[in-house]
């Protein structure tokens, strides 16, 4: 489960977390490691106050210490956690692409990697312009250049 | 100035008058609405932020994401997802473009333009072909089953076309638009009047800084990035291909030859490389030279490099048919098609590398091509480096055609 070399007792120090919308949390620090930004300023020793992180809101990074906290418990098996992560992640995209960008702004490898391939789940099987409908994305193929896509497209789908 | 041209000048006059009434009133008319459709414009603009924020994810989370789908898409028909994400825009198609590996180093076709790249080096790609008779069509398929010839994703396909002194085999993307107008239209394979003779031509330059001499267009230099508007698809001759009865005549399996043109001898040897190409040129109808659509950086160089190769003092690859032995109990000559092959026929062959002068040394063992009937009207066809899918399907092509040794 946890990827960490050294396994983290639970001293009960807690780190303080403040949200970009003036959330407060508190968390474990053997939660809070999931992150590799909260592991580095644990182990290079931490200020006292709390961390501020304005890249993420509130409800976002609840979620994100959720995760955390359901993965840092050495009590779950992989089987419930795999459970977890499959009702974790599925949201509607505006969350999902709340959750993706904290993941990768906090270094959350396990939770990013689920977030990416969320992502992809949701990509496959959809034509391009299906894709580019999905996540409102602009078409900015020369008309020539869209030909050429049109006809790769045609060639994959085959007779 | 004549009176004509007053009154005309006039009238433009009177008309852009009215047309600037009209604007003034609308404005005037629309000042309320206006302000709303500011306001509209500005939650419209939040709203269009929001939504947008997918398209300006940072390439690194939209390469993961890319490369998890070129990853686990590894098979047809699956793999068309791979190239719905590189039609998805530009910056989709540049990433995943880069991520997708060319047949020789990843044992994958992806985008079309695979099938003008050199096969895996040390597999072989299993493909199939079924002949429609009535419609004088060949379809090539790679085959997804190794059990089945059925079970297949479609590659190319060819159309015959007789004329009288030649005969042509249209090769084409689309199964449906099998003609030399067609967008989809690759290149061809064209047989001399006896049948005994053959060119492949492809529709573009085989590599960068190649010279092509053809013999009714006008010799020179070909710059894959310069088209020039006068040709329409080209007709750049890549292999040659004949066919002769043995010394044993028409009782004797047939000799084939394949002079391959565009492949360095050297591209067999060790540490050799066969020239690639990158991409279809993408044709405009002012026919400007486009910009590079389809962009592979380590491709490019390995083009380059080998594009320097010049055609005249380096010798040019040339596949012969690895030659049948006879088999006295079976009294019939027998090639070891390793349970590819199952019916025996004059068109089944197996190409193997071949110094120009046969003479000059021993064939290689390496099997490149292989051929052969497995049923009515299919055919099993095996390819490899350094031949891509085009040239061994035009290839075997030739097989159905040449009368040499059909009894």
């Amino acid at each position: 489960m946890s990827s960490s070399s050294s396994p983290m007792q639970s001293t009960g120090r807690k780190l303080k977390l403040k949200s970009k919308d003036d959330e407060t949390f508190e968390v474990e620090e053997a939660v809070a490691v999931k992150s590799q930004i909260f592991k580095y300023m644990v182990e290079d020793g931490v200020s006292n106050g709390p961390i501020p992180l304005p890249n993420v809101n509130g409800k976002t990074l609840a979620r994100v210490l959720q995760w955390c906290q359901k993965h840092a418990d050495p009590t779950i098996t992989e089987d419930e956690l795999n459970k977890y992560d499959a009702g974790f992640i599925d949201v509607d995209q505006a969350v999902l692409y709340d959750l993706l960008m904290a993941a990768n702004y906090l270094n959350i490898e396990e939770l990013l990697k689920l977030a990416c391939m969320r992502v992809a789940d949701m990509i496959k099987g959809k034509s391009p312009d299906e894709i580019r409908r999905t996540f409102n994305i602009k078409n900015d193929f020369t008309p020539e250049e869209e030909e050429e896509v049109r006809k790769e497209n045609a060639w994959a789908l085959g007779p | 100035m004549s009176i004509m041209s007053i009154i005309q000048d006039m009238r433009g006059e009177f008309g852009s008058m009215s047309r600037r009434g009209f604007g003034v009133k609308s404005a005037y008319g629309m000042r309320s609405r206006s302000q709303r459709v500011v306001q509209d414009s500005s939650v419209g603009a939040i709203h269009a932020l929001k939504q947008s924020c997918w398209a300006n994810l940072p390439p690194e989370l939209l390469r993961d994401v890319l490369m998890r789908i070129e990853a686990s898409e590894d098979t047809w028909p699956p793999r068309k997802n791979v190239v719905a994400c590189a039609g998805v825009c530009r910056s989709w198609r540049e990433i995943m473009i880069e991520i997708v590996k060319s047949p020789e180093v990843s044992c994958k076709l992806t985008f079309p333009i695979s099938l003008k790249q050199p096969g895996p080096r040390d597999s072989l790609f299993q493909c199939y072909i079924k002949r429609n008779h009535s419609s004088q069509t060949y379809y090539l398929y790679l085959s997804l089953n190794r059990a089945s010839t059925d079970d297949g994703k479609f590659l190319l396909a060819a159309r015959k076309c007789r004329r009288p002194t030649y005969t042509d085999y249209i090769i084409s993307l689309n199964s449906d638009d099998v003609s030399k107008g067609s967008s989809t239209f690759i290149g061809k394979l064209r047989s001399n009047f006896l049948g005994t003779k053959f060119t492949i031509y492809d529709a573009q330059a085989p590599h960068t800084g190649v010279k092509v001499v053809t013999k009714c267009r006008s010799t020179r230099l070909v710059n894959l990035r310069q088209v020039s508007p006068r040709v329409p698809a080209g007709n750049y001759p890549i292999a040659h291909i004949s066919y002769e009865l043995n010394v044993l005549g028409s009782r004797g399996p047939r000799r084939m030859q394949c002079v391959m043109d565009a492949i360095p001898a050297s591209a067999v040897e060790p540490g050799g490389v066969a020239p690639t190409q990158t991409e279809f040129l993408v044709s405009s109808v002012d026919n400007f030279p486009s910009l590079p659509f389809f962009r592979s950086k380590s491709m490019r160089t390995e083009s380059f490099l080998s594009g320097n190769l010049s055609g005249e003092s380096e010798g040019r690859l040339v596949l012969r048919n690895k030659a049948p032995r006879w088999h006295e109990q079976l009294q019939c000559w027998c090639l070891n098609f390793n349970g590819r092959v199952t019916i025996a026929s004059v068109k089944n062959f197996q190409l193997v590398a071949s110094p120009e002068n046969e003479a000059a040394g021993h064939e290689h063992e390496n099997v490149i091509l292989q051929f052969g009937k497995v049923g009515k009207d299919t055919f099993t066809m095996d390819y490899q480096y350094p031949i891509s899918a085009f040239q061994a399907f035009a290839i075997c092509l030739s097989s159905f055609d040449t009368k040499i040794a059909c009894e």
